[in-house]
């Protein structure tokens, strides 16, 4: 799966390479090696909730290494490491520079990110990807939970540092004929994460260091019988991720901005709106971290602030998606594999938001607090948007990295079945978490309406799994056989792709 | 290789190359290689990542006070140890009964020494091990010298082993952890460095009951029950039978269907087990362990006589009569 700029080189040539493709494709393969990863993970989980009582895995601690490695891997190990992989590919030629503005730092962010996740793959701790104080200090057995923790701390300096290089790039390099007003979407969604990044992740870095000096017994800050307080660490690590989830989403919106337009055949309706709502949403995302927190004990004047602060982040959501919806309006759409995943996307992302309008008024959020139904709302963004809008632009990318075309077939099966499982699992969670399912549980009273919720929902798993085998043959298979692309428009949609051929400077 | 580079609509400025196959293998290659070298230690590691507690537990139980886990400098020495039970429970011990031979062997080890420790439950009830710097109680447990838990003790026939590398001169003691054991007589003496052997000051378990002790009366007349049956503070020591007071009350009639309600309100764990001491659980309800302050309940829809006991102090008996 490696596109030649200028000649055939030798892999490791492309391994230390610091240029912004090579150092995209590394991105592309290693989150999608732990897509893989991960995404089995969440199959042992669903195969284990199948029944009531112990199914595969073995014992309950086992059971929550085994949702916290998920959890972990995917959100920082695939999604993040997706985007970046797109930014790395697009942004500088959006911006018409040769490169990243700090290519070498650009190779130092991809090189943390293998040695991060070999910690958390190898320690597969079990405090849950909040890392859950006081648990997570006098208890979590160790090393493993020590390994998470400097495992999340490279990965935090890793985003760090890639998000220092994407606003230089995109600020100061950007080519003197464009101004900041012409840079496309895409490239704004990673200018708006990537200010987000750097506000946000500094507060958890903190939080990391206090965990870990905590559970080292030096300090106290989280450990009630040191005089700590554990929900100070609800504060700290919500700044940063709440934010994140906008991290998270902005990307994979801006990736649906690219394929819109395309696959409409129609300029985007509104590209100031487009802007306007990616940098609204970096800011209202600060302003809602609490909402996490209702069952807490807050006062009510604290909960009222964060949960209009939390629905200020409706209109800049729903911007893009009337955006998307009124681009699409009077097209000549063609459905091609990567419009379907964006479209369906847009489509959970608004079942998404419509649940998390529900969530956020805080007396419901006491009723579903730590129920499924914030299981299936978080999953429903992450795989329904995110995922969807970074698949469809994986098979989007496809040609343009490969010069070979996937199978077009095996993409609308894969995203038929993906989409069709995405609600079996993820709605169906929604209504088990009304019927007070607890998230986070190995075992659970055989309920009737419990068991045939957690096997709809199992079932719906197992469909994705298979869709995502499909996938994998297919992108293999594809990039070794595939028919040869016609790189200069391989949807045959017309218009002036983005096109990483055109990478100035392509081996340096 | 010519068709591969060339472009389809042959306009490009520069020629086009496209993946082929040997690369693709070839990056499958690499990946799988890195998942099996990956695998492989994942595998191979998978306990070893979850097996040490953070430094804040040993810090905050006050671990600086219990000698070990020290560096291993000198000999190994290997004692194999097994719980044993008198007939009647109330003497416990390691090895031999006290008066016999081998009964609680000491342990002679200079600093920097290891002991292995092989042990064995030959008893009937719940046991578990450990060595410990205190001279009474069953806390201070220096970590990696114990074998399960109290709260997840061996179960008869079950076994283990641990280390324990002496850091200081004095007196240590391997004892039983289960909380009121240690009292009944399993308790040894592990002696590291010149210091002087102490009086067994804790060997102080009874001779082998010579006084003969009173037979419960379980056959006295089931009382009416109402609510709640108490394990009364006190009942995990050994007395408590003879007056029928391990179980309050310890003989109950209820009607078919009614639940039955235990209250554990003594400081040591207990359990609630159908069958006697003699013949083991016969399984027709088991609380299992359950803790001081918690409540167990059943409810039992045939008639008949339920006579339970408790695992861990085997000589709390108690009887239900379900009409």
């Amino acid at each position: 799966m490696v596109v030649e700029l200028a000649k055939p080189r030798p892999i490791w040539q492309i391994m230390f390479s610091t240029h912004h493709t090579d150092v995209g494709l590394l991105y592309l393969i290693l989150s999608l090696g732990f897509l893989f990863l991960g995404g089995a993970l969440a199959l042992a989980i669903r195969a284990e909730l199948f029944l009531p009582g112990a199914q595969i895995i073995g014992d309950a601690m086992t059971f929550n290494r085994i949702f916290t490695v998920h959890g972990t891997t995917l959100i920082f190990l695939f999604i993040l490491p997706f985007a970046s992989a797109v930014g790395n590919y697009y942004v500088p030629i959006m911006v018409r520079y040769k490169d990243m503005a700090y290519p070498k730092l650009n190779a130092i962010a991809f090189w943390m990110i293998p040695p991060g996740g070999a910690l958390i793959w190898l320690g597969f701790a079990d405090f849950t990807w909040y890392a859950t104080p006081p648990y997570s200090i006098i208890s979590a057995p160790g090393p493993a939970a020590d390994m998470w923790i400097f495992g999340l701390k490279i990965l935090g300096i890793s985003s760090v540092l890639g998000a220092i290089n994407f606003v230089v790039t995109i600020l100061k390099c950007k080519h003197p004929d464009m101004s900041i007003g012409q840079v496309p979407l895409l490239a704004w969604s990673f200018l708006a994460s990537s200010l987000i990044i750097l506000v946000a992740i500094p507060t958890f870095a903190a939080a990391l260091l206090m965990l870990l000096t905590d559970r080292l017994g030096v300090s106290g800050f989280f450990n009630p019988a040191m005089g700590g307080d554990p929900i100070a660490y609800a504060h700290l690590f919500w700044f940063t991720f709440h934010p994140e989830v906008y991290v998270l989403v902005i990307p994979a919106i801006g990736m649906m901005y690219e394929i819109i337009p395309r696959f409409s055949r129609k300029p985007i309706y509104s590209y100031n709106s487009g802007v306007f709502a990616f940098v609204l949403l970096a800011i209202v995302g600060f302003s809602s971290w609490a909402h996490h927190m209702y069952a807490t004990g807050m006062s009510f004047t604290e909960k009222t602030v964060f949960m209009v602060g939390t629905l200020a982040a409706v209109p800049a959501s729903a911007m893009h998606v009337y955006n998307f919806v009124a681009t699409m309006w009077n097209g000549r759409i063609k459905f091609s594999t990567p419009m379907m995943w964006a479209v369906g996307g847009i489509a959970l992302f608004f079942s998404a938001g419509a649940g998390g309008v529900a969530n956020a008024a805080m007396p419901l959020d006491f009723s579903t607090h730590d129920s499924y139904w914030v299981v299936g709302h978080f999953h429903l963004f992450v795989m329904g948007t995110i995922a969807f809008g970074s698949i469809g632009f994986l098979y989007y990318m496809f040609p343009y990295v490969t010069g070979r075309m996937y199978n077009e077939t095996m993409g609308k099966v894969h995203f038929a079945m993906s989409f069709i499982g995405t609600i079996l699992v993820f709605f169906t969670q929604h209504v088990l978490g009304l019927y007070g399912m607890p998230r986070r549980v190995f075992d659970y009273p055989p309920i009737p309406e419990w068991i045939a919720m957690n096997q709809i929902a199992s079932i719906g798993a197992m469909i994705i799994g298979v869709s995502m085998v499909i996938f994998l043959a297919n992108m293999i298979y594809s990039s070794g056989k595939g028919p040869l692309a016609d790189t200069d428009d391989p949807f045959g949609v017309g218009g002036k792709y983005y096109y990483p051929f055109e990478a100035k400077n392509p081996h340096h | 290789m010519s068709n591969e580079t060339e472009h389809p609509k042959g306009e490009a400025a520069h020629p086009v190359y496209r993946t082929t196959p040997a690369r693709t293998g070839k990056m499958l290659v690499i990946m799988l290689g890195i998942c099996i070298v990956g695998g492989a230690i994942f595998f191979g590691m998978w306990d070893y990542w979850i097996s040490q507690p953070p430094p804040v537990v040993a810090m905050m139980s006050g671990g600086d006070d219990h000698g070990g886990p020290a560096a291993h400098t000198g000999d190994t020495i290997s004692s194999d140890l097994s719980f044993i039970e008198s007939s009647d429970f109330r003497t416990l011990a390691f090895n031999a009964l006290p008066g016999e031979s081998g009964n609680n062997p000491s342990i002679q080890m200079s600093v920097g020494d290891k002991v292995v420790f092989n042990v064995v439950n030959d008893g009937r009830s719940f046991h578990s091990f450990g060595v410990t710097h205190d001279d009474e109680g069953f806390s201070g447990i220096i970590p990696g010298s114990e074998v399960a838990s109290a709260s997840n003790p061996l179960k008869a026939g079950e076994g283990g082993t641990s280390e324990f590398v002496a850091g200081e001169e004095g007196i240590f003691y391997y004892i039983c952890t289960v909380p009121g054991h240690r009292e009944q007589g399993m308790v040894g003496t592990i002696i590291v460095g010149d210091v002087a052997a102490p009086e067994p000051v804790v060997e102080t378990a009874p001779e082998p009951v010579v006084e003969t002790a009173p037979e419960p009366v379980v056959e006295s007349a089931p009382v009416e029950f109402s609510g709640v049956i108490s394990l009364p503070e006190g009942s995990g020591a050994p007395g408590c039978d003879e007056t029928n007071e391990c179980y309050i009350p310890f003989n109950v009639s209820v009607s078919a269907g009614e639940e039955i309600t235990w209250s554990n309100d003594d400081s040591a764990a207990h359990t609630v087990t159908s069958g006697s001491p003699a013949e083991g659980p016969d399984g027709n309800f088991d609380s299992s362990l359950f803790m001081a302050g918690s409540t167990f309940s059943v409810t039992l829809d045939e008639s008949g006589e339920y006579p339970y006991f408790c695992m861990v102090h085997p000589w709390m008996i108690g009887n239900i009569t379900v009409n």
